[in-house]
């Protein structure tokens, strides 16, 4: 695990793309004809970057995530990852967590997250050194024994974040990871994506629906129109780091929100 | 006052029952012809011993067999049908409504085509619990959590790893709980298969004895029956325990004294 010390320093840009989008449309071919849900996306993802997309319901930020994944296949355009087109999951390049936590209930949570790592057939040591020590990454030591349905929702989605790293990809995306968490509890697990996102200097692409959230979290923003999904604005957040629950009472916090917010309305 | 233990209350209905067999009998309330008592139905079991032991043999056998059919065929079918949606579209709802068919009326065909034979209770009480096998097993496929799906496609799992370490143990529950129902109508199939045209078996037994007259005999056949599904039961609900620890949160408490870390941590608070 690389450990990146001096953040603010790291994160000027411009730095090598992690993550290029170029030019991606997709149209779906559903019951009721033709869906146009992306149009000519463009955008790269520097390396060691958090990055988050907001944008008005059905827009499409889901879809592209799982382009970016390889889950899907776009229509039209190339999704660069390292330097290498995405065509399939790749989990040594992309690590993805959804908003379910998705966690196969048969399995421990130490098991949840080497289930990556067993899909490679990896030296069972090697599994269970590598699961626990994301385990304590996620600060979740002492619970790798348990089932999900023992685990609480904030616990569940650490599990999750912690198989999406285990086999320490450059990249990870997050779908509204906290999405179904209460609003303590989404500012806990914030902050603490923040300490593991330093800790380990990945690329973070991340969707949400919340203004706070975004702001919070992010180096930049990117805002979607409503379908077909294009990027509107790009909205850098220069707070400096590590970011404080405090800043989020500051007039620059409110200032950042307030124009993400009237760049949303426009684009709904 | 303190409310008894359930399990307390179940031995005692229980001893109430068994005590309700012995005494109507014996004062008269009920005639021996109805209801012959707890100890006569004992004695007789112990004297012809034998007797019943072969019948039980042959039944035994004959429900393995049909067992074996009915799980086979009835996972198999199941999975096909659950997991292909061109076959579950044709061919589900026909299933599922013959289901509801009372098969035993096929039974003469069975005797006609396969003989009076172990062969034709076999066949037919394979068929008789091949649907809810099956019907479950469908039913556990398809109603797969497709975000298990997707998150283990997103980990670079290719499709027989899907099989094999998402669709398969997701669906256990399921399938588990169509084979329990599956393999008590297995025993009611061999047993109703025998107690119609047969010449063996613990079916027999009791149509034979209860033209006879021999109600002793006849109820010691009906315990015999009634003690093996019993047992299947106890059987097959343990299987679906040790099966399915993880849905259960009786190692709950274990795991966590077990997993309590050796310097103290704090635990997350999400
Ligand atoms: N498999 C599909 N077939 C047809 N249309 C689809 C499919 N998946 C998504 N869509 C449509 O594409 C559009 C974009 O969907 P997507 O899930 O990417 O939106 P989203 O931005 O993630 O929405 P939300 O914020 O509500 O999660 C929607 O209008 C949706 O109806
Ligand atoms: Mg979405």
């Amino acid at each position: 695990m690389q450990h990146v010390a001096n953040l603010s320093a790291s994160r000027a840009e411009p730095a090598p793309a992690a993550v290029a989008v170029e030019g991606v449309s997709h149209v779906y071919d559903g019951r009721e004809g033709k869906v146009p849900a992306l149009e000519d996306i463009s955008m790269t993802v520097g390396a060691g970057r958090f990055v988050v997309i907001v944008g008005p319901s059905g827009c499409g930020k889901t879809s592209l995530l799982m382009m970016m994944a390889g889950l899907r296949r776009q229509t039209e355009g190339a999704i660069l990852c390292a330097g290498r087109p995405i065509l399939d999951p790749d989990p040594d390049r992309v690590g993805v967590v959804f908003q379910e936590a998705s966690l196969f209930p048969w399995l421990t949570a130490l098991d949840n997250i080497e289930f990556p790592l067993a899909l490679r057939r990896a030296p069972r040591e090697e599994r269970r050194r590598r699961a626990t020590e994301m385990l304590n990454l996620v600060g979740l030591q002492g619970f790798g024994a348990r089932y999900p349905h023992e685990l609480s929702g904030g616990m569940k989605q650490r599990v999750s974040i912690a198989r999406g790293l285990v086999q320490d990809p450059p990249v990870l995306l997050m779908d509204e990871p906290f999405a179904a968490l209460d609003e303590q509890t989404r500012m806990t697990m914030g902050h603490e994506l923040l300490r593991i996102w330093s800790q380990t200097g990945k690329t973070v692409v991340f969707i949400t629906h919340s203004l706070t959230e975004a702001v919070y979290l992010a180096d930049e923003v990117l805002v979607m129109s409503a379908r077909p999904g294009r990027i509107i604005d790009r909205i850098l957040i220069t707070l400096p780091r590590p970011r404080t629950y405090e800043m989020m009472a500051t007039d620059v916090f409110g200032r950042l929100r307030d124009r993400i917010w009237q760049q949303i309305r426009k684009a709904a | 006052m303190t409310r008894p233990a359930p399990a307390t209350v179940r031995w005692l209905i229980l001893l109430a029952l068994l005590v309700f067999w012995e005494l109507m009998p014996r004062t008269g309330l009920i005639p021996e012809l109805f209801l012959p008592s707890m100890t006569s139905t004992l004695r007789v079991l112990v004297a012809d011993w034998r007797e019943y032991a072969e019948a039980l043999m042959v039944t035994l056998y004959e429900v393995g067999f049909a067992m074996l059919i009915a799980c086979g065929f009835g996972i198999l079918a199941g999975a096909l049908v659950g997991g292909l949606a061109l076959l579950r579209n044709l061919l589900l709802p026909v299933f599922s409504s013959l289901y509801a068919v009372p098969i035993v009326i096929l039974y003469p065909i069975f005797t006609a085509w396969f003989g009076i034979g172990s062969e034709s209770k076999i066949l037919f009480a394979g068929v008789y619990g091949f649907f809810p096998v099956m019907l479950s097993t469908a039913a556990g496929i398809r109603t797969i959590d497709s975000q298990l799906l997707l998150a283990a496609r997103s980990m670079g799992a290719t499709l027989p790893q899907q099989i094999v370490r998402v669709i398969i143990p997701a669906s256990i529950p399921t399938v588990l709980t169509g084979l329990r129902l599956g393999g008590a109508l297995t025993i009611i199939g061999v047993v109703v298969s025998e107690m119609l045209t047969s010449a063996a078996g613990i079916g027999y037994l009791v149509t034979r004895y209860r033209t006879i007259l021999d109600s002793a005999h006849v109820f010691g056949a009906i315990l015999m029956i009634l003690l093996m599904s019993i047992l299947f039961d106890l059987a097959a609900r343990a299987i679906e325990r040790r099966t399915l620890t993880w849905q259960t949160a009786g190692r709950r408490e274990k795991e966590t004294r077990e997993a309590r870390p050796a310097t103290p941590v704090a635990a997350p608070a999400a």
